[in-house]
């Protein structure tokens, strides 16, 4: 038994202890919470519930009251420097581990949170603005290297441009410069004789027909990018076609004393379903390539037929094209720098982009100073002989042929008509739409030609009223405007075809044929 | 929720808790507690003031998580970048709890995750939610689904 005056003493010392500890904490801001390990509070000092904490009693679970508890371990020795209090007051909380107790010490934190938070504020703002002003930077760098890089396609647009006027202006020149020159010397000398002459006409129609291959590839390429090029398939005698081409580009190639081959292994009598005039513009875009290249050496052109496929190969021995030229050579415009030959840089470019409508692929193969082969394949369905009528050779339907044709330009209109007539046909020539419709009344016709921009009445206003009278008749324009617009216009109008000039004569007559002769079925 | 400064740990957890957001950008300072049911479990958030460059992440504030929202800024790809980092800071101290990350600010025109950071979180195998606490995208979802992976 121990001496109960000592223990009263010891009590009154601990009741003593803790009153100066409550003023002690008082006075220093502090408050505290004894609990066990099971966080059951044991202790409270008066002034808790000044920092936000809710009324805790001993007994209870200081978990369930204090959210921030919640997950700690009472043994662990740990700092909280700043935490909000159950009402959101800054705080700074202990936790003080004992044998069997830990004390949970609480201090208000306000002062030096609010200190510490304005600076944290303000580095964190100044973090912000810098991490903003290098994304700024960044966006700049690369806005200038995307400038730089359309500054640079700019001035190789305008050097391409450049370029390409001059080496337009000397394509246009030669062949008019021909034109203009075999014209005055047949004019100056008109009894030359017949070798003379036929040399000399042959020189103006070979010059004619390149400037309408230049014009084709200019007007093509704009029709390109607007998806406008269209493709008029019909029966075509290929061997026929190939020797066209071949005595087209002898010429050119003897002319800088190259050798020319021509190699078919076509049947006489292989008739397929294409474009010919588009075939016709690539051979002669690819052939007059090699032969303006080549300088010593030879052009050969190679045609095959194999299982519905026409197999072309152009090969040259001109100076070859390096690997990366090869990558820039089908853009438009783009010319092989320093080769000194003057051209459009649409030739390749055009061809391409028809192979590529006609279903095939175009390739290139070349070595620098051996020369280049160029080869395409495009697919093609063979037309059986019984088949080939309508683009076979006009027979005598053309003899007695009753033909309206409207046409303002007087050059155009009397060579037309020249040639027309010598194939036998009856042609009336009257010079607008309205002349047109007046004889249309007078007389009977089997087909009418007309144009379509004339004075008084144009050639839409005159197809229109001749069907709006309820008349049939096979109707074709013939016009320069190779507008898929007025193209569509025409055959909305109920026009039965539509040639773009320069007509061939051959064309116009085996359309006209097969005009009279579904007129002819149907009745 | 554990993050880089202002990436929106407080935002997220405003519009989560309080269904608030504020445009202005208020530091959080040591850790704020919030709660909030989710279901029948009530869910005590701490969201712990950001990581910088001068101050990492006081370790203490993350004894006795018991899951873990880790958030990165969808405009600032540095932030993004920082996660993997945070996340093994994180484990260190908590060992492997469930998270979930939240690419937060998706909304904002700026927002700038390349598809090879998107791929390389998910090669992580994590779980990543596009959030916008401004207007509450996938804010409730995404503490919902860390909930179910810690009950």
């Amino acid at each position: 038994m121990g001496n109960p005056a000592a223990g009263q003493k010891k009590l009154l010392d601990r009741e003593r202890f803790l009153q100066i500890t409550r003023q002690l904490y008082d006075s220093e801001h502090f408050a505290y919470l004894l609990v066990d390990h099971q966080w059951q509070v044991l202790e409270v000092s008066d002034n808790l519930v000044d920092y936000g904490f809710p009324l805790l009693v001993p007994g209870l679970l200081a978990t369930d009251m204090v959210d921030f508890l919640v997950g700690l371990d009472a043994t662990e020795a740990i700092t909280l420097p700043f935490i909000n209090s159950p009402d959101g007051k800054p705080i700074r909380v202990r936790l003080l581990p004992e044998a069997a107790n830990t004390i949970v010490m609480v201090s208000d934190a306000t002062e030096e949170f609010l200190g510490q938070q304005m600076l944290q504020q303000k580095a964190n703002e100044n973090q912000l603005l810098l991490e903003t002003q290098d994304k700024l930077m960044r966006e700049l760098k690369e806005a200038k290297a995307l400038l730089e890089e359309k500054n640079s396609q700019l001035e190789e647009a305008a050097r391409l441009q450049s370029s390409f006027i001059s080496g337009l202006s000397h394509e246009f020149r030669t062949p008019l410069s021909s034109i203009i020159g075999y014209s005055n010397l047949l004019i100056a000398q008109p009894s030359l004789d017949a070798d003379t002459l036929n040399n000399n006409l042959e020189v103006v129609q070979r010059s004619g027909k390149h400037l309408l291959s230049l014009v084709e590839n200019l007007l093509d390429h704009g029709k390109y990018n607007s998806s406008e090029i269209t493709l008029n398939p019909k029966s075509v005698n290929l061997v026929a076609l190939f020797n066209e081409i071949a005595m087209m580009v002898a010429p050119l190639a003897a002319a800088k004393e190259i050798e020319f081959k021509s190699r078919s292994e076509l049947d006489g009598d292989l008739t397929v379903f294409l474009d010919d005039s588009r075939l016709r513009q690539c051979l002669i875009n690819l052939l007059g390539n090699a032969i303006k290249f080549t300088d010593i050496g030879m052009v050969s052109l190679a045609a095959s037929w194999e299982d519905d496929q026409l197999t072309v190969k152009i090969k040259d021995t001109g100076p070859g094209i390096s690997s990366e030229h090869l990558q820039q050579i089908t853009k438009p415009f783009w010319q092989a720098p320093g080769t000194g030959k003057a051209g459009t840089g649409l030739g390749l470019t055009i061809t391409e982009q028809i192979i590529e409508l006609m279903g095939g692929s175009m390739s290139i193969d070349s070595q620098l100073e051996k020369g280049t082969e160029i080869s395409f394949a495009i697919t093609a369905s063979r037309v059986e002989a019984e088949l080939e009528t309508n683009g076979g050779p006009v027979t005598d339907i053309d003899d007695g042929m009753r033909l309206l044709f409207a046409e303002d330009d007087e050059d155009i209109a009397a060579l037309t008509c020249l040639l027309l007539e010598e194939q036998g046909v009856a042609v009336t020539h009257v010079g607008n739409g309205e002349q047109a419709l007046a004889e249309l009344n007078s007389q009977a016709f089997d087909l009418v030609l007309m144009d379509l921009h004339m004075p008084v009445m144009d050639g839409f206003t005159a197809a229109k009223k001749i069907r709006d009278d309820g008349n049939t008749i096979p109707l074709i324009i013939m016009s320069a405007s190779s507008n898929s617009a007025d193209q569509a216009r025409a055959q909305q109008l109920g026009c039965d075809g539509y040639l773009v000039k320069p007509v061939d004569i051959q064309d116009l007559l085996a359309m006209g044929q097969q005009f009279l002769l579904n007129r002819g079925t149907e009745k | 929720m554990v993050g880089d400064f202002a990436v929106g740990k407080t935002s997220l957890t405003q519009k989560f808790v309080n269904n608030i957001f504020s445009e202005k950008y208020l530091t959080t300072i040591g850790v704020k507690i919030d709660s909030a049911m989710v279901g029948d479990t009530k869910l005590i958030v701490w969201d712990v003031a950001g990581r910088d460059a001068q101050s990492p992440i006081n370790t203490h504030y993350l004894v006795g998580a018991d899951g873990v929202i880790l958030v990165g800024d969808g405009t600032r790809s540095n932030t993004v970048d920082a996660l993997e980092k945070l996340w093994q800071t994180t484990t260190e101290r908590t060992g492997e709890i469930p998270m979930v990350v939240a690419l937060n600010k998706h909304d904002d025109p700026d927002w700038s995750i390349s598809a090879g950071q998107q791929q390389h979180l998910q090669e992580q195998g994590w779980t990543v939610f596009h959030t916008s606490a401004k207007n509450g995208e996938n804010v409730r979802e995404m503490f919902e689904a860390l909930t179910g992976l810690i009950s």
